[in-house]
């Protein structure tokens, strides 16, 4: 602790009391409006989100502290080549806000819609499958939050010299408040902070990159002299060229079907918002992935030494940032990442306590015919997302090896569940029940075994064993089994009128 | 629109946006490996190092700029507040 440095903290507590207080803003304002319809307005924000907003938080959650630290490491190993794979993620905003946009705000709005298992709910007509998708959501979701968790705080240690346990509670607990105190609104206004404030991280990281590696030239210069392979796409078989096929499937197209991205169709305020937010996230992701990894390649000037004399890519960032940030300035540096992973963590958290009440929780009392008061939903809400929060900080504390292994699943594994049942159900009218949980289920299974048992298809990455093998049996069960009822399909896939 | 309608447009707008993610695909492989072989610097940096970054960004900007704009179309999403207003 007394090696720490507390002209690095005090940046950093001042964003902190800025995003809680962001949380007690959204809360009074909204307190009025909460009595009416309370879950709608903490989960979803009640249909108001502007296009900015909707960009903004769409990409904080969607950016992780990965995408901060071990990404930029791993450019600065592998050279331009990794830019080139990670420039993929271009794609991730336009095609989710694209393809499910409209469709998911316009179900959500006809059968007043929460959460995506809502959705999945009203379309497929079985709880089977809705508590499957709510429990992976949890699942999954908190293994991510804990490795976000960890992340922040290893970086936090690192760069300002206190101690990890420190870091998580400063960060940890502020997002786990905002976030059950103001719900998914403070959620949404907190990212669009994050985001903001990643984007100035990250150019005043470049700007003292390029001051203490004597200039851009001179970098450029050493880089072509002692690292060759680094101007090459395949960085001298450092890149294969399957892994940039398998970062398409992962990080590309397979993103639009992450709950928390197709969550965010359900909030925004009219189609206007979701063009802008089009537009804007494009323009968003580009300059972080770009911008982040370019510095990355560009630290080549401040790291002189061999890899292993930094303890490997995770150390790349944090290293970068004591050694070429004034010490005055090392607070501000990390709040790019820190903010990161802050909102990686609010939007999850919502949407994971979302599953429980949502889902499970009113779902369960609806069935009983039981309306839970205003006052008791409220209490509810708060909190359950208060206790996964604070749940996944603890397990943050002392991360068991179980969490990093159902870390490794989530991302593929989320993808995994829910592509061909969101992407065939909302698209497809033979899309049926039995096809859906075959394809959720079966999917994931497979996907999560060829992982963990490390089985690969001609060296591909798991997630093509995953995708394809939910694909088969989304189209066995939609072949073999009943087609949904045509009133429900009524509701979905609206027929021409009979008159013109 | 009526509700027909809107679920043609949107079913329209998808198919689109997938198509917009095909043309990125081909642009990034030729902005990328297409152009890897050839000689010739931007600042410093190989010509592909540049197509495949930037470039592709922009272009991908280009592409969803040409979307919103010539595919995409506004609508009302809540079919009551529709009804009210028609009434």
């Amino acid at each position: 602790m007394s090696n720490g440095n507390p002209a690095a903290l005090l940046p950093l507590l001042a964003f902190m009391g800025i995003m809680v207080g962001i949380g007690i803003y959204v809360r009074r304002v909204q307190a009025r409006g909460f009595a009416s319809n309370f879950v709608q307005q903490y989960f979803i924000g009640n249909h108001d989100l502007s296009g900015f907003v909707l960009a903004m938080t769409t990409v904080a959650t969607y950016s992780s502290v990965s995408s901060f630290v071990g990404g930029p490491g791993m450019a600065w190993q592998i050279g331009f080549g990794w830019i080139y794979m990670a420039v993929v993620q271009v794609t991730a905003i336009f095609l989710v806000l694209g393809i499910f946009g409209k469709r998911v705000a316009m179900l959500s709005r006809k059968f007043d819609a929460v959460t995506v298992v809502d959705i999945i709910r009203e379309r497929f007509q079985s709880d089977a499958l809705a508590s499957m998708a709510a429990f992976i959501i949890v699942l999954f979701f908190c293994a991510t939050m804990t490795a976000q968790f960890v992340g922040g705080a290893k970086l936090f240690a690192a760069v300002t010299g206190y101690s990890y346990e420190m870091g998580l509670l400063l960060f940890g607990l502020v997002v786990v408040a905002y976030t059950s105190i103001g719900g998914f609104r403070a959620v949404a206004l907190t990212d669009t902070c994050c985001a903001v404030m990643m984007m100035i991280g990250i150019v005043l990281l470049l700007y003292y990159v390029l001051q203490a590696g004597g200039g851009y030239g001179s970098i450029m210069a050493s880089i072509h002299a002692n690292h060759p392979e680094m101007l090459e796409p395949l960085s001298a078989g450092h890149m294969p060229a399957g892994l940039y096929l398998t970062q398409w499937i992962l990080v590309g197209i397979c993103t639009i079907a992450l709950p928390q991205s197709v969550v965010r169709g359900i909030s925004y305020k009219d189609t206007k918002s979701l063009h802008h937010a089009m537009l804007i996230g494009t323009v968003v992701v580009g300059f972080m992935n770009i911008g982040i990894n370019f510095t990355g390649i560009l630290a080549h000037g401040v790291l002189t030494d061999s890899l292993q004399s930094y303890g490997g890519v995770d150390n790349i960032i944090p290293k970068t940032i004591v050694t070429a940030m004034p010490q005055a300035l090392v607070g501000f540096a990390i709040i790019g990442p820190l903010a990161a992973s802050i909102s990686t963590i609010s939007g999850l958290l919502i949407v994971a306590a979302s599953a429980i009440i949502k889902d499970v929780y009113l779902h369960h009392q609806h069935q009983k015919g039981v309306v839970p008061t205003a006052g008791r939903l409220r209490l509810l809400s708060m909190s359950v997302t208060a206790v996964i929060g604070v749940v996944v900080f603890c397990i943050a504390l002392t991360p068991p090896s179980l969490i990093w292994i159902i870390n490794m699943f989530a991302f593929g594994g989320l993808e995994t569940a829910f592509f061909w049942t969101l992407l065939l159900g909302l698209f497809w009218r033979r899309a049926n029940k039995l096809g859906a949980i075959l394809s959720m289920g079966g999917g994931t299974i497979a996907y999560c075994l060829t992982q963990g048992m490390g089985l690969k298809v001609m060296g591909l990455h798991q997630i093509t064993i995953g995708i394809t093998v939910s694909l088969l049996f989304f189209l066995l069960g939609a072949y073999l089994g009943k087609p949904q009822e045509p009133q429900v399909l009524a509701k979905f896939f609206p027929d021409k009128p009979e008159k013109m | 629109m009526s509700e027909y309608e809107k679920y043609q447009q949107i079913k329209r707008e998808a198919r689109w946006t997938g198509l917009a993610l095909f043309v990125l695909i081909l642009f990034w492989l030729l902005a990328g490996f297409g152009l890897s072989g050839l000689p010739g610097e931007v600042l410093g940096m190989p010509l592909w190092a540049v197509t495949s970054s930037v470039g592709v960004w922009f272009f991908a900007i280009l592409l969803v700029k040409l979307l919103t704009s010539l595919v995409f179309q506004d609508m009302e999403l809540d079919e009551e507040k529709e009804a009210k207003q028609h009434e």
